[in-house]
């Protein structure tokens, strides 16, 4: 994946300005930022989901906004703040996935069924997509993006409110995906997760990539989250306010 | 040191402020917005001199026997008003949502009154207590200064009356309605009664006619008597000389306005907890057939084109909103012809069932907004424009041609010309078509946001009426582009089946043509609309 110069305004507020990022095919990339640091526009530029006002975004050779069927029928994409069709139950989500992207209906079935065992949703549920809790909409959200094999991952927050044991769980998958040549983005503003899992980083703030690069490096000898906060910048101790707390 | 307010010291006119900053800043910077507050005030300032016209004119005329039935069923109208219009249209006002007082330290009845107040510092209560002056105009003319005082303490009661019982009966809804599912069921029950109040309006009016005056005289006393009219007759009792009524009818208000506030303070507490905690899921049975054979029917092909149509079918059942407005339709489409049977002789059931053909496709106009955000499923897959238009069309078609075939029937049989089904099912065809052609690319170019919730009461968003105006103008321009078939029927009646039929196929290829093209280009303009902010 790469970006070059994504531009993108809200009414008068620049969202995201000039940002540019490549991703290395294989790579487990995480994309770093605090709240409101354009993250999810970024993402959502780069899969098609947000016409930019300026700059390109490519996927896999492909450029998303002049060859938009081949760009998108080799990722998988999992938007953060979207609703899903979420009057479907899991089962029937996976399907309607599976056939949109031309899928052969049997192996959407052989896939979907082993997808909804391995996140534990089960093949039986009958329980509407809109009636599960957070985690597990996260977790079919995530079954979707992987159905058809795509090469690439867009991830928007995919560990936000996803407990502990879903959270391993999707982590395994995730790397097993990598270690099979696939190449996955994510955005997240948990350090410890990225810090764990990405090879590569970049940190955003105000729409701006403040610093990409491997993960080594990006972090030297200190831990990511200095290197966070010095970046960013953001007061993180209090003075001699607050002395009544 | 910690500084700790008295709980109930707090004044209730910070809630009154409160809500005016709240309205103030959903103006800011937004055009449309404002225009539809100038509208709202447009509409409450025709609704206050309407009313107080109508209300002063018994007084004008010197006719207190006209004032004897124009009060108290126009002031328990009013009051019903209050009740049913929030719920069946504009929604409730939740500027002051209860739930975010949860975590403060307020009394009860600090709250309530509060509540009340802010309340109380709106377009309709304004519009409500100008209105209902008129009654004191009246009661002026008619009995004196004595009269004209008891008249506009009767007004401030009924105003009272009017939003204890709308914000009391609300918020027992809301309470009661926790589950999604209980929503759900309340949104169709709301949709049918919505549904019926054309036909019910056509046969009271029918009854009316025939109904004899000395039955609606003691009616109006009655009416007189109970809460919802009482309030509004205390004036005009002065100057009737039955000032004896007037102590009697206040404690009938008194006791209806207590008893309301504590009811409503019993369900406030419980919507002060929020709709957090939902109702149990139903536990059914695990259904183990594999995932595409749940999601397709029987019927539907194995392919993109299949499901797409089939996730559309389901959502127009399991989707509230939707489901609201198929019910609606069927109940116009069936109920329309039939009532203007009960009232004449049934020849203008043809002209309605027309309508009908032109109606039926309304629910399309925004049908991108029914789903929200869960378009980006879509759009990240890359669906084209055309095979979404299509799908949307056919999904759409399997529930509304039934209902045509329905109308069709029930004209035929009604206007009892059996014969003329099939060329009544040929004119709807082709309204129905062109109107498909009108509004599929207005569901492309003007979609609009739904509110994110399963609200029964979020029906509407506020400014329903100018995002509505596409919808209406293409209902318009179905049935002025069908004519030709109309004409044509009225001619050679054999020939509208046929006819009809490829006219509003062919319209209705033109207009998804159209569409498709439409939505290829702006796809990611059309995700933005439709997400609500």
């Amino acid at each position: 994946m790469s970006l070059r110069g994504l531009v993108k305004h809200f009414d008068t507020r620049l969202a995201v300005s000039g940002v540019s990022l490549d991703v290395p095919a294989g790579s487990f990339f995480g994309l770093l930022g605090p709240n409101g640091a354009g993250k999810t526009t970024t993402l959502s530029m780069a899969v098609g989901l947000l016409r930019p006002d300026a700059g390109q975004a490519e996927l896999l050779g492909y450029d998303v906004w002049r060859a938009p069927a081949e760009a998108k029928a080799l990722v998988g994409v999992l938007p953060d703040g979207m609703r899903m069709f979420d009057r479907l139950s899991g089962p029937e989500l996976l399907a309607y996935h599976g056939l949109l992207r031309g899928m052969p209906a049997a192996t959407v079935d052989q896939r979907a069924v082993e997808l909804l065992d391995v996140l534990e949703i089960g093949n039986g549920n009958r329980t509407l997509v809109v009636d599960y809790s957070a985690g597990m909409k996260k977790k079919i959200g995530l079954a979707c993006a992987l159905l058809h094999a795509p090469r690439l991952l867009v991830l928007d927050e995919p560990f936000e409110a996803v407990d502990p044991v879903s959270g391993a769980l999707i982590r395994d998958i995730l790397q097993r995906y990598v270690s099979g040549g696939g190449t996955v983005v994510f955005s997240s503003h948990v350090l410890e997760v990225v810090e764990r899992l990405c090879t590569h980083v970049a940190i955003m703030s105000d729409g701006v990539v403040r610093m990409q690069g491997p993960l080594t490096e990006i972090r030297g000898d200190r831990t990511l989250s200095d290197v966070f906060v010095q970046v960013v910048g953001g007061r993180v101790a209090t003075g001699s306010e607050l002395a009544w707390l | 040191m910690a500084v700790t307010g008295t709980p109930g010291s707090v004044s209730i006119r910070a809630f009154v402020r409160l809500k005016l900053r709240i309205t103030g800043n959903t103006l800011r910077d937004r055009p449309a917005r404002i225009v539809m507050f100038v509208l709202g005030l447009v509409a409450a300032c025709g609704f206050a001199i309407l009313g107080y016209s109508m209300l002063a004119v018994p007084g004008l005329l010197d006719r207190p026997d006209m004032a004897e039935f124009l009060f108290p069923f126009g002031g328990a109208l009013l009051t019903l008003g209050w009740v049913f219009l929030p719920l069946l249209f504009f929604g409730v006002d939740s500027t002051l949502d209860p739930a975010q007082f949860a975590l403060l330290p307020l009394r009860r009845r600090t709250l309530i009154a509060g509540m009340g107040a802010a309340a109380l510092a709106g377009l309709p209560a304004l519009a409500t207590l100008c209105a209902t002056l008129g009654t004191v105009h009246s009661a002026a003319l008619l009995g004196g200064a004595g009269a004209a005082l008891a008249g506009l303490l009767g007004v401030v009661c009924g105003l009272a009356v009017c939003v204890v019982l709308s914000r009391a009966v609300i918020s027992a809804f809301a309470t009661s309605l926790r589950s999604r599912r209980a929503r759900d069921l309340a949104t169709i029950l709301l949709a049918v009664v919505a549904a019926s109040i054309g036909p019910l309006e056509l046969t009271l009016l029918g009854l009316l006619n025939r109904a004899d005056w000395t039955l609606v005289e003691t009616a109006a006393t009655v009416t007189g008597w109970t809460p919802l009219g009482a309030p509004w007759t205390l004036g005009l009792d002065v100057a009737q000389g039955r000032a004896w009524a007037v102590p009697l009818k206040l404690l009938i208000v008194v006791v209806t306005v207590t008893g309301l506030l504590v009811w409503w303070g019993r369900t406030l507490e419980q919507a002060m907890v929020g709709a957090a905690g939902t109702g149990p899921g139903r536990a059914a049975a695990p259904d183990h057939r594999s995932p595409v054979t749940k999601l397709l029917f029987r019927w539907s092909p194995r392919s993109r084109f299949g499901a797409l149509t089939a996730r559309e079918i389901r959502y127009w059942w399991r989707e509230t909103r939707r489901r609201a407005a198929l019910v609606t339709l069927t109940m116009a489409g069936v109920f329309l012809p039939l009532s203007t049977a009960f009232a004449g002789d049934g020849s203008g059931a043809v002209g309605l069932a027309f309508v009908v053909g032109a109606i039926a496709p309304i629910g399309l106009a925004n049908q991108f907004g029914y789903e929200g955000s869960a378009y980006a499923t879509n759009l990240a897959t890359g669906v084209p424009g055309r095979l979404e238009i299509h799908s949307r069309a056919a999904a759409h078609a399997v529930f509304t041609v039934p209902v045509l075939v329905l109308v069709a029937i029930v004209t035929g049989v009604v206007a009892g010309r059996p014969e003329a089904i099939a060329t009544q099912f040929g004119t709807l065809l082709a309204t129905y078509g062109t109107g498909l052609a009108l509004v599929l690319p207005i569901s492309v170019r003007a979609a609009y946001a739904l509110p994110d919730t399963t609200g029964p009461f979020a029906l509407s968003s506020g400014g329903g009426f100018s995002k509505s105006l596409p919808g209406m103008a293409a209902l318009l321009g179905a049935m002025i582009g069908s004519l030709p078939v109309v004409v044509l029927a009225t001619l050679w009646p054999w020939l509208a089946l046929p006819v009809g039929l490829v006219y509003g196929v062919c319209a209705y290829l033109l207009g998804a043509h159209l569409a498709g093209r439409m939505l290829d280009r702006r796809m990611p303009e059309l995700l933005a609309a439709v997400t609500p902010r």
